[in-house]
């Protein structure tokens, strides 16, 4: 019964995690540029749900179709107007200009937002759901199911679609698809907005969930790193893998360990997998 | 909320820490300095706001009056607030920056137990006097130190009339589950409420601790559940128990008592929570329903209120009035000594007994404040309610938290 529970949990939570880490291992696999913008990018999000709701009244499932087009564009010209300048550099030097607007944009948020902790309390709640002797919490069950549509959605794309496969394809050979005719800036500069669209469409659906301050984008990245290492780096099933694998490692780690273990299992997890499987669990070099 | 006040971002505190450094060459004479620590971003943000408001209040009123009377003349206060970033070990360089490069007369101390206990052993070496408004633990204070005085009492006062309220009003309640944030006070306060309650024969049924920044309560709080505790007692910090109760609340977890330290004590909180917030239990070291009278600056806790109020725009919350407690008390220190000599000041301070707005300061051998009585409250219809001491109380214990 308890084990049902435990299971439920850790798959919601995992949903949310797969949804925190695509964008980001998207934007790693394809740029080689591990963004550190991403956490606070959901942060932004979440305060869009949060004002759409409290002063509009928009509920945050509807938020998204906000969010969805602003982020892109935000991401677009992130990476064409600053990132792309430097996108042949060492990872390192994009990791520090990720690292930098990071700082910025997060104090910022604490200018414009106050670092108090904000909540988005829908009114009613959404309450929960039984099936059988398991509780499933509304909210968690919609963000989970919304979370996977949204990582569907992306693995078509890449898939099926003509801009899609250009992204895969810079991906696997960056002078190849260029010979191709493939506009390799344009297409990183897709990628980069793609990302930041999955971050900030899982704003919303996390501010639901978790209280929001401009600080805890942090929080995000760490479980973002954990997934996409998990999973396997640009590949979006990899991240959907990673990130149930790292719900129910928390969940039962927490079960069976003790609360204060259940991050420890879970990093206990990534070093395992980089020892056995360094390219993650569905990791294939090239392919998205 | 605190519209009316942005937070100082890191570079804008270098500024006014520089800006401060040159200008004190020529004001050196006319003031009073005191360095201030605070986490002014990183996760402790929140708290920084709440001592900001605390200490800006005692310093504009302080100034408006004159400024401090040592002996036959009156002293401007200025303090200088240095980010730390929520990280410990930065907030004991800030404090060694604050006195030597600074000069500081006086120090305030970082947020919480444990970066106090940290930054203590800086103002100690160099024999400052330091006030920490917002550190409860036991084991800040037993380190030997001189120089060290805490506003808060020891945690123990706050379980342990909670746990005879409970104990007396629903003698019902007799499994208790303990779920406890893995950080210094938070902790500590856990293993008080342990002993309280099996020294009145509670069973506690479930105790363990979750990691520093846990995303996710759902596990311990299905394996509570399943367990059927009358009591729920969480630990944390706001945004720590503003995750765990909206999860109690997805996985229809109900018990007749639910208490929460500390996070309810705020408007956040409730704001946050709504209806889910209805009911729960909590203890903090100070409430604005409190009513003394006091020789400090403010005077009656009415007028720090109606101050507070006209200043900030609503009431003030425990951690706002201890940090303005702390200037006070400091204020009262200098003016007893009529010096700022260092060593006077920490005489006063050891052998004050006053009573302020926050109520009667005395602190004991250890420094750590011995005379106040902590209320306990709960969160009825959207407001916190003092449930206990009986002299202030607005109301009675309400069973059954949803």
């Amino acid at each position: 019964m308890l084990y049902l529970q435990i299971l439920a949990n850790g798959l919601m939570l995992g949903g949310l995690y797969a949804c925190i880490g695509a964008g980001f291992s998207l934007v790693w696999g394809v740029l080689n540029v591990i963004n550190i913008l991403h956490g606070s990018f959901i942060v932004l999000g979440g305060y869009l749900a949060f004002y759409a709701y409290s002063v509009a009244g928009i509920h945050p499932f509807f938020s998204l179709l906000i969010a969805a087009p602003v982020f892109f564009a935000l991401g677009y010209i992130v990476q064409s107007g600053l990132v792309n300048r430097m996108i042949g550099a060492p990872v390192l030097l994009t990791l520090t200009l990720t690292f930098g607007l990071d700082l910025m944009l997060s104090n910022g948020m604490l200018a414009a937002f106050t670092a108090d902790f904000k909540k988005v309390s829908l009114d009613p709640p959404l309450g929960a759901v039984l099936a059988g002797p398991v509780v499933l919490p509304v909210d968690r069950l919609i963000a989970m199911v919304l979370a996977l549509a949204l990582v569907g959605l992306l693995y078509l794309t890449l898939s099926r679609s003509r801009i899609g496969r250009a992204i895969v394809a810079v991906r696997m050979d960056r002078e190849a698809a260029a010979l191709m005719g493939v506009r390799v800036k344009t297409v990183y500069a897709i990628t980069f907005g793609l990302g930041a669209l999955m971050a900030g469409v899982s704003g919303p659906l996390l501010a639901m969930i978790f209280p929001i301050s401009p600080l805890s984008g942090s929080a995000y990245l760490s479980k973002a790193f954990v997934v996409c290492v998990l999973g396997g780096l640009g590949s979006v099933p990899g991240a959907l893998v990673g990130g149930l694998a790292l719900g129910l490692a928390e969940s039962f780690g927490s079960l069976w360990l003790g609360p204060e273990h259940a991050t420890t299992l879970s990093f206990v997890l990534l070093i395992l997998i980089l020892l056995v499987r360094p390219e993650g669990l569905l990791g294939r070099k090239g392919y998205a | 909320m605190l519209k009316n006040r942005l937070p100082l971002t890191p570079l804008a505190a270098l500024a006014l820490t520089w800006g401060a450094a040159f200008w004190n060459v020529a004001q050196a004479q006319d003031t009073i300095r005191i360095g201030a620590p605070l986490p002014i971003t990183g996760p402790l943000s929140p708290e920084a706001t709440k001592l900001q408001n605390g200490i800006n209040l005692w310093v504009e009123t302080a100034n408006k009056a004159g400024g401090i009377k040592v002996g036959n003349k009156r002293m401007k206060v200025e303090v200088l607030a240095v980010d730390y970033q929520s990280n410990t070990p930065r907030a004991v360089q800030a404090a060694e920056k604050l006195i030597t490069e600074d000069k500081v007369n006086f120090l305030f101390s970082p947020m919480g137990s444990g970066a106090t206990k940290a930054a203590s052993s800086v103002s100690e070496k160099y024999q400052v006097p330091t006030i920490a408004a917002t550190a409860s633990s036991e084991q800040v204070y037993d380190q030997g130190y001189k120089f060290l005085f805490g506003t808060f009492t020891p945690n123990q006062t706050l379980t342990e009339p909670l746990a005879d309220l409970v104990q007396k009003q629903a003698p019902g309640v007799q499994r208790i589950a303990i779920l406890a944030r893995n950080d210094l006070f938070p902790l500590a306060i856990a293993q008080e409420m342990e002993k309280s309650a099996k020294s009145r024969n509670m069973k506690v049924v479930y105790s363990e601790k979750y990691a520093i920044g846990a995303l996710d309560h759902a596990s311990a709080l299905s394996q509570i559940k399943a367990l059927a505790p009358h009591w729920i007692f969480a630990t944390g910090y706001i945004n720590d128990l503003i995750l765990i109760k909206k999860q109690m609340a997805d996985l229809r977890i109900d018990a007749p008592v639910v208490t929460m330290i500390a996070g309810p004590a705020y408007k956040e909180f409730v704001d946050a929570l709504g209806k889910g917030a209805e009911n729960v239990t909590s203890a903090a070291w100070w409430h604005p329903a409190v009513r003394y009278k006091g020789s400090d600056l403010f005077g009656t806790t009415e007028n720090f209120n109606k101050l507070f109020r006209a200043k900030y725009g609503r009431d003030p919350d425990y951690g706002e009035a201890s940090s303005a407690v702390a200037g006070a008390v400091l204020q009262l220190a200098i003016e007893k000594a009529g010096t700022t000599d260092r060593k006077a000041v920490r005489e006063a301070l050891a052998n004050m007994k006053v009573t302020t707005f926050f109520g009667p300061i005395e602190f004991g051998p250890t420094g750590q404040v011995h005379s106040l009585q902590p209320p306990v409250f709960q969160i009825q219809n959207g407001t916190q309610v003092v449930i206990l001491p009986e002299a202030i109380k607005q109301g009675s214990l309400r069973l059954g938290v949803k």
